[in-house]
């Protein structure tokens, strides 16, 4: 029972996804034969280093989505303060509400029905052209970011060329 | 007759009492002495425990973990112990970590959706929107379609434009840095 209205609420909104699709995001599920698993493509936001790049991420929902949040991983090399090395992103929309034993993030912040996986990728695009020092996901990255910028303006650039193949 | 029940009634009340009184001690100091030896059985160490603990935390020794142990009566569900300070070793295998990461893990997009006969010569890049155009208004405005693998197909189509596109504009301002400085 569950499932099905998962499935249903993940279907209407791949429609939604894919009839209006936001600027720079494409996402669907890997094949319809499992609607649970999805990927998508998030342009890197202009006036950042990661302006240019494309950069894949795999969404997987539990089955009692929307009520638990999905996860969300890179599956490129990704370089950014709020991203764990094997790529899974660290940020407040993916929480459910009541993780957060520091009170970092306020509720509102955090997973609930009501958001969406639109959101989440919004969000997560600007979180590549924002950083959150918070809540460092990757320790070195954060520490680059806050110390050496030019270096890792300068990686992630890199990260974006061998990213398309260039 | 009714001399000897008015006798009778307040003794009964006495003998009722003294016998829930009874009842109640002896109900009560076995359950005490049932519960404080199986709070002794379990203060007694497990050598199964202690085995568990050292696999766990196989950086202490065995007489901490039975001291743990012994102190908190078994692992409580978070046992944690008190650790040593990380040792120099664990600190110097993380720039040793953060070497490796820098290999790229991943494959770029152009492998990995097999799209390097869509890339390099000019004609595949102008062929490519000359066929978002033959589907008709498709290119400019993703539909919906009731078919499921039309929807797969424009979703994959989708996908590749995009990389396509991103590629093709990093490629155009590489000509233009390089025509720049030239």
């Amino acid at each position: 029972m569950a499932t099905s209205v998962a499935s249903k609420r993940l279907f209407t909104e791949y429609k939604h996804l894919t009839n209006d699709p936001p600027q720079g995001i494409t996402a669907g599920p890997v094949t319809e034969d499992d609607i649970f698993v999805w990927e998508a493509l998030i342009e890197g936001p202009e006036g950042t280093p990661f302006e240019g790049g494309v950069f894949p991420a795999e969404l997987k929902f539990p089955k009692d989505y929307p009520l638990a949040p999905p996860t969300m991983k890179f599956t490129c090399d990704m370089w950014h303060p709020n991203v764990y090395p094997n790529g899974n992103v660290c940020i407040s929309i993916l929480h459910a509400p009541g993780d957060d034993p520091n009170h970092y993030e306020h509720a509102s912040e955090r997973w609930s029905p009501i958001q969406s996986v639109e959101k989440i990728l919004i969000s997560v695009m600007s979180m590549l052209a924002e950083p959150n020092d918070e809540s460092p996901a990757n320790i070195d990255a954060a520490k680059m970011w806050r110390e050496r910028r030019g270096e890792y303006e300068r990686r992630v650039r890199e990260n974006v060329r061998r990213g398309l193949g260039l | 007759m009714s001399d000897q029940s008015s006798i009778n009634l307040p003794q009964i009340f006495v003998i009722l009492l003294v016998g829930f009184l009874l009842y109640r001690w002896f109900f009560i100091s076995s359950d005490a002495a049932g519960s404080r030896q199986s709070r002794q059985n379990g203060a007694r160490l497990n050598p199964a425990q202690v085995e568990q603990l050292s696999q766990m935390f196989p950086q202490l020794d065995r007489r901490q973990l039975m001291w743990e142990l012994q102190r908190n009566g078994g692992p409580p569900p978070s046992f944690q112990p008190q650790l040593p300070p990380l040792s120099s070793t664990s600190t110097g295998a993380r720039p040793g970590a953060a070497a490796v990461k820098p290999k790229p893990s991943h494959p770029d997009l152009i492998t990995r959706y097999n799209l390097s006969s869509k890339v390099g010569s000019s004609a595949a890049t102008e062929a490519l929107p000359a066929g978002a155009s033959a589907g008709a208004n498709t290119g400019k405005k993703p539909a919906w379609s009731q078919n499921k693998n039309e929807r797969q197909q424009l979703l994959q189509r989708r996908r590749e434009e995009m990389i396509l596109a991103a590629r093709r504009k990093m490629e155009e301002r590489d000509r233009a840095g390089a025509g720049g400085t030239a």
